[in-house]
């Protein structure tokens, strides 16, 4: 009885709402989904609005890494550090069914995450370098800043794959926390 | 139970307004730094004094911003340590109960209930959730207020609220445990 009565108070079904992101690292998150949809999709790359919108996706690459330094604990590098072997371990323990739950990136999503990030700033790099003199017309330049819009496409892609696979496998909302900011962990689930 | 256990609306509203702020000036600070950069390449002797301005203006902006960033962690620092310190007050609470219960020697059916009672509910409520008749409730009701030696519903309240008022929860802790022991 004392167990049905604690179910009670949690809502649903003994669910634990627990805060992760904080506000600045998802209205980064949706503000930098916004810039690589304007300029891979909507400006006119001959144009100055692509270059303002390449800077600030620039900007808020930057701001998540100092945040990854300074912010509070879900948000630091140390809550989700790049490890592959990690990684390996949580495909083999998905595919068995019994991954463990993570309160910030999980280890595969973590890699996914540096990668996306790596991946936007050698697309600014490339996409500066190529309005400077020293530069411009010059042709890898330009080519490897197309290379990297293709392979930001597909990350992102597997990025959504990850996204709603982990979301079916853990039945913790990955999206909503994005949105509210808080993962909602199904009862009888250890999180770390 | 409510939401007394999160931080107010107040000081996430203004976390949010601080992120929105971070993020709209570290936008207007790569627009500078781009202009900067730009000029920088197309430099002529009187474009000197424009492009100082500009660069000033980035420093100021990312002076500030840095700022922001700083007490944006403080204020989710303390709503943090806030969250976890009403968590732990619980769960002391929920051990001077229990204590308190097995002092009087409530059996399961009279531990449920006076829980019940001490969330505020009515012997109707009580009833229901449980599933028995309001007569049973209210025998059981006088089972646990004889057993606690109090006379009423508000005197049982009382118990509890005196405990939570007197001592430092700390005190409270160090009590149970050298009771544990
Ligand atoms: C251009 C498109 C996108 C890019 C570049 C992108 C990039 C990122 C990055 C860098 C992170 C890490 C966040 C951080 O720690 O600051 C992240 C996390 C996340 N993204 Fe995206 N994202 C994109 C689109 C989307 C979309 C469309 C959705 C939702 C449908 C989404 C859902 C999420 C979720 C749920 C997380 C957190 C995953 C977790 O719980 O570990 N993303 N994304």
């Amino acid at each position: 009885m004392n167990a049905k009565l604690e179910t009670r108070d949690a809502g649903e079904a003994g669910i634990r709402i627990i805060p992760v992101w904080d506000p600045l690292v998802r209205l980064i998150h949706w503000s930098l989904v916004t810039t690589i949809v304007l300029n891979g999709f909507i400006t006119d790359p001959e144009r100055k609005l692509h270059e303002y919108v390449g800077y600030a996706a620039l900007a808020l690459v930057i701001l998540r890494l100092v945040w990854g330094l300074v912010g509070p604990r879900h948000a630091r590098f140390s809550a989700f550090p790049p490890n592959p072997i990690a990684a390996m371990r949580h495909i083999r323990d998905t595919l068995s069914r019994r991954s463990s739950l993570h309160l910030s990136h999980n280890p595969l999503g973590a890699l996914m995450v540096y990668n996306i990030w790596g991946t936007v700033l050698l697309l600014c790099a490339t996409g500066i370098m190529m309005g400077t003199i020293r530069f411009f017309g010059v042709e890898w330049v330009q080519e490897v800043h197309e290379a990297a819009f293709t392979w930001l496409m597909i990350s992102v892609g597997l990025h959504l794959l990850g996204v709603f696979a982990e979301t079916w496998m853990s039945g913790v909302p990955l999206v909503r926390a994005m949105v509210d900011g808080r993962k909602r962990v199904p009862a009888g689930r250890e999180a770390e | 139970m409510n939401e007394t256990g999160k931080p107010g609306p107040k000081t996430k509203r203004r976390a949010i307004a601080l992120a929105g702020l971070i993020v709209a000036n570290v936008l207007c600070t790569s627009f500078f730094a781009m202009d900067v950069i730009t000029d920088f390449e197309s430099l002529g002797t009187d474009e000197a004094f424009h492009l100082t301005v500009e660069a000033g203006a980035a420093v100021v902006l990312v002076v500030g911003t840095s700022f922001m960033i700083l007490e944006l962690r403080r204020i989710l620092q303390r709503n943090a340590s806030m969250e976890i310190g009403i968590r732990a007050a619980r769960g002391e609470m929920q051990a001077v109960i229990d204590k308190y219960f097995a002092e009087w020697r409530l059996s399961d059916a009279e531990r449920d209930v006076a829980l019940l009672l001490l969330k505020g509910l009515d012997n109707e409520t009580i009833a229901s959730i449980r599933g028995t008749a309001t007569g049973t409730v209210r025998a059981q009701c006088a089972g646990i207020y004889a057993k606690a030696g109090v006379d009423g519903r508000s005197q049982l309240m009382s118990v509890f609220m005196e405990e939570l008022l007197s001592e430092p929860l700390g005190a409270l802790r160090d009590g149970a445990a050298a009771e544990a022991a």
